[in-house]
């Protein structure tokens, strides 16, 4: 259960990295902390970014995506493909979560969590314990029309005085 | 305009003795008694007479079935033979079988908190054998080809598809407090398609073992899973088990939680809190 929760917070910050990838120099230097040159994936076809100028990272030019025109990427020299890359961090409901991801020719190689919770070492799970609430705080779903009420097993005598029962009976 | 389309008419038979509260006659749900409470089908969309009529037949037939093996109010139920020793463990059906198997093996994942052994020695399977004639008289449901519903049996429920095009079912959770209002009104969202609650005070006995010095924490107990069993399990468990149990449950189960205090105050887990993302 924790490896699942903490796959799927890796993966949901590894696509953040991997839309910041795509869309090349849009993303800036205070959402990315490079601790490696980053250089251009093996070329893409169709939707070519620009290649992230390592001198050039930070509010650059936006990506140009869908022009031929723009495709700028050249063919992936040799072992150039390469770096370590740090994801932004992400909000997740078990808390942030940023991971850090080496890519090697194009490949990534190894996806490691540089931060996982509120309180390292501890279970990402363990920050979905139930806290304190006002009742005012309680989700009430937006024009929800509520259907079911889930309470204490009822008797059919209790039904009969129930949420439940007008519920029912109701014309809807 | 009422949605009578969703209530086959001349089939639902309503329990209320007062009789429908329209002219026409027209429910919002099947309901239906069974286990000593009573059963509310719904459908997401328009569903033919005589369909609606199966689904009944179908749910009726499920719930009549775990009832009359497992009822400890029935002296004949093949658990109460068991439990007056006229009929050993090993000679039970496979259904009973399983079942207590399963009870078993909720108690070993619940450190013992949920238990099918009464204080009094009753082999009980009541935690457990209305969540699985819930989960499957939802298997009949989708049998038939019903595909958007909601099936609430005393409180626990379970839905599929859409309460209409687009639209989740919503759950309120009853305020002990005042059983006439809703404490929240939750959308049963995937994957969290099913609800369950249990209470210290009502049908008290639900919860069999008392940890501690016996008197629960909480008031009510509602949880929200992936599946009916889990939920009316974990429910059952953190109400018996207290701080402790609802700490580890949270930790283990992909659910959420909202617990009522004795003193009226709430607890919830993130996914329940309306100010969320």
């Amino acid at each position: 259960m924790r490896f699942r929760a903490l796959s799927l917070a890796a993966l949901a910050s590894l696509s953040v990295v991997g839309i910041g990838w795509q869309m090349g120099a849009q993303l800036t230097a205070s959402q990315q902390t490079l601790s490696a040159v980053p250089v251009a994936p093996a070329a893409h076809t169709g939707t070519a970014a620009t290649v992230p100028n390592p001198t050039a990272l930070g509010p650059a030019a936006p990506a140009a995506t869908g022009s031929p025109a723009a495709t700028t990427a050249p063919a992936a020299p040799a072992g150039a493909a390469s770096g370590t890359f740090d994801g932004s961090v992400v909000q997740t409901r078990f808390g942030p979560v940023q991971v850090s991801v080496t890519i090697a020719s194009g490949s990534i190689t190894e996806v490691t969590a540089l931060q996982l919770t509120n309180d390292g070492g501890r279970s990402v799970m363990i920050s979905n314990q139930a806290a304190p609430i006002l009742r005012s705080e309680v989700l009430t779903a937006q024009s929800a029309q509520v259907q079911n009420v889930s309470g204490a097993t009822y008797t059919t005598h209790g039904y009969l005085t129930s949420l439940q029962a007008a519920l029912d009976a109701a014309q809807f | 305009m009422p949605r009578s389309s969703n209530r086959p008419g001349g089939v639902a038979q309503n329990v209320n003795p007062a009789g429908p509260p329209n002219g026409d006659g027209g429910s919002g749900a099947i309901t239906l008694r069974s286990m000593g409470t009573v059963l509310s089908i719904r459908f997401g969309g328009p569903v033919a007479p005589e369909l609606g009529a199966q689904a009944r037949e179908a749910v009726g037939s499920v719930f009549a079935s775990w009832d009359t093996r497992f009822s400890l109010y029935r002296d004949d139920s093949e658990l109460s033979r068991i439990n007056r020793g006229e009929l050993r463990l090993t000679q039970a059906s496979p259904i009973l079988r399983d079942c207590y198997a399963a009870a078993l093996d909720w108690r070993d994942r619940t450190d013992g908190v949920f238990t099918p052994h009464r204080a009094d020695g009753v082999l009980d399977l009541s935690g457990v054998v209305k969540a699985l004639a819930i989960d499957e008289a939802g298997g009949a449901l989708r049998g038939l080809g019903l595909v958007n519903w909601s099936l609430n049996a005393g409180g626990d429920i379970l839905v599929a598809g859409d309460q209409a095009p687009g639209l989740d079912w919503v759950a309120g959770l009853v305020d002990p407090d005042d059983r006439g209002r809703t404490l929240a009104a939750v959308p049963l969202a995937l994957p969290l398609r099913a609800v369950a609650t249990s209470g210290s005070a009502e049908r008290g006995d639900h919860i069999w073992t008392a940890v501690g010095d016996g008197a629960s924490p909480y008031r009510q107990v509602s949880v929200f899973a992936r599946d009916i069993v889990t939920a009316d399990v974990l429910a059952t468990t953190i109400v018996a088990g207290g701080e402790a149990a609802l700490a580890r449950s949270t930790e283990t189960w992909p659910i959420e939680v909202l617990a009522v205090l004795r003193d009226s105050s709430l607890l919830a887990t993130a996914g329940l809190r309306a100010d969320r993302d």
